[in-house]
């Protein structure tokens, strides 16, 4: 359903994505782990556009887009399809929880508001906020706030959701409440892209994992595989630091 | 007149500098309606690092703001008709140089110094808006002038209007300044009539009472605008 093909990345001398494949099928979830400084955001950001890629292509379906030629038009296209979830939230402060996730509907998509009103309180009560629709960020808690980028994101029905480290900013004891509703919505089918140093998260939710590191993709597998039996010595050094207690078990 | 305050002149000369009211509010308003726009647009510039145009804003802003706002009035006074005098007699245009309103060179002078104020002012307050409400803008589907128009422009408003607030009480006090180029606003009006009869204190205090109303009205007023467009509070950026 969409497909990547070899993305390349350099900001000056750095390269940051140096040839990255990707494929996701309709309801795919599939989580990418890393180093910092790997390159995960800057992935998720080329496949929306919010970074031009140096070279590559996406295909979504039956249109295929040249990441670095697209034109604005395909650029929109290409937006309409996906959604951004993104670390620290980027809700419209000027806006209340309602119309942040009314505003892409009614002026991007050209819902009447009758529609789109209807699409975010659904979107909104999914997510469990069925009170704070007229809430603005300010008034929202961190997990609150994530929890209504969700939804902004849900209720565009896009064709795949991409999150960057969604729950990287909360405090621990709001994190729990955000990846619930991520697995909620992964549950219903939702094809979503997911940044995140979360392992449980990867564990139980993904049915596959993707190493990155350098700029390419080391390794990748279901979860099961990955985990218990990860194959390059770089994922396993890599598991070793994030999983210390887990992996002796393994070894 | 050494017998302490002359009631009657303080309060016939108080009317007089009334008078002086309408220019000095038409240049304030003519010189925000003129800064405002410039003043965000250019700020993009510096923002978004545009080549020569922020460079020019750049170099713009420290020459205004370097330079005392009676120099530069003096400098665009005297110059100004020079340099029209020279284009008139080139393309023989019938007209003397020393008829020109002195509220065309004060428009000129209090635009000029209100957009370097703005400028400044915009550009601190766009770069509070973080740059990830654009970027979660366009993720949504939103072009980057709707984007503007709807998220960013409304807070960055927000945001500035206690510098804007400042911006224009500063404005209406300078263009008291306008009687260094006759120009028939408060201060000039008062001067003229304590001239007759050397009543300066009473003029001054005339002049003194009718700022101060002014400007704590247009404080007032700004107060009332900043609470109406806050209906929401500043999300702590994480
Ligand atoms: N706009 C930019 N300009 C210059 N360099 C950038 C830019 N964005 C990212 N980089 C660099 O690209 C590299 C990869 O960054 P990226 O944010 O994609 O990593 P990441 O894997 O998401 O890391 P993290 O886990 O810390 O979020 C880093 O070295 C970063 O400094
Ligand atoms: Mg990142």
């Amino acid at each position: 359903m969409l497909e990547i093909k070899n993305i390349h990345k350099s900001f000056g001398d750095n390269i940051v994505l140096n040839g990255i494949d990707l494929k996701i099928e309709k309801g795919d979830v599939v989580v990418v782990l890393g180093p910092s400084g790997s390159g995960k955001t800057t992935l998720l950001r080329c496949i929306n556009f919010l970074e031009k890629a140096d070279q590559g292509q996406a295909i979504f379906g039956d249109t295929q887009v040249d990441l670095k030629k697209a034109s604005k038009k395909q650029i929109y296209s290409i937006r309409k399809r996906t959604a951004f979830v993104f670390q620290n939230y980027n809700l419209f402060n000027n806006k209340t929880a309602l119309e942040n996730v009314t505003e892409g509907l009614i002026i991007g998509r050209k819902m009447t508001k009758e529609e789109a009103n209807k699409i975010g309180k659904d979107a909104l009560d999914k997510v469990g906020l069925f009170e704070k629709y007229d809430a603005y960020p300010g008034e929202l808690s961190g997990g609150q706030q994530q929890r209504v980028g969700i939804a902004r994101a849900v209720s565009l029905n896009p064709d795949i959701i991409l999150f960057d480290e969604p729950t990287s900013a909360l405090d621990p004891e709001l994190v729990g409440e955000v990846l619930e509703v991520m697995k909620t919505i992964a549950k219903e089918g939702t094809t979503m892209l997911v940044v995140t140093h979360e392992m449980s998260f990867a564990k139980d939710v993904a049915n596959r994992v993707i190493f990155m590191d350098g700029g390419v993709i080391v390794e990748e597998g279901p979860p099961n595989e990955f985990f218990q039996h990860p194959k390059e010595e770089r994922t396993q050094r890599f598991l070793k630091r994030v999983l210390p207690e887990d992996y002796i078990y393994n070894i | 007149m050494s017998n302490g305050l002359d009631f009657e002149f303080l309060i016939d000369t108080f009317f007089v500098a009334l008078t002086g009211v309408p220019v000095a509010i038409l240049i304030t308003v003519v010189s925000l309606a003129i800064a405002l726009p410039l003043g965000f647009i250019l700020a993009l510039t510096r923002i978004n690092k545009m080549l020569v145009l922020n460079q020019f804003s750049r170099v713009y802003v420290s020459f205004v703001r370097g330079t005392p706002v009676i120099v530069q009035i003096f400098i665009i006074y005297n110059s100004v008709p020079l340099l029209l005098a020279s284009i008139f007699e080139k393309y023989n245009i019938q007209m003397d140089v020393y008829d020109v309103n002195p509220i065309w060179y004060a428009l000129i002078v209090f635009s000029l110094n209100t957009t370097a104020t703005l400028i400044e002012v915009f550009r601190s307050a766009i770069n509070t808006v973080s740059k990830g409400q654009l970027e979660a803008a366009h993720s949504v589907g939103l072009t980057t002038v709707q984007a503007f128009r709807r998220i960013i422009v409304p807070q960055t408003l927000v945001v500035a209007l206690p510098n804007i607030c400042n911006a224009t009480v500063n404005l209406i006090k300078a263009t008291s300044l306008g009687y260094a180029m006759s120009l028939p606003e408060i201060t000039l009006k008062a001067q003229v009539a304590a001239n007759a009869s050397y009543n300066y204190i009473e003029a001054y205090l005339d002049i003194f009472i009718i700022y101060l109303i002014i400007c704590s009205l247009v404080e007032y007023l700004f107060k009332r605008l900043e609470k109406r467009l806050r209906k929401y509070q500043i999300a702590p950026t994480a």
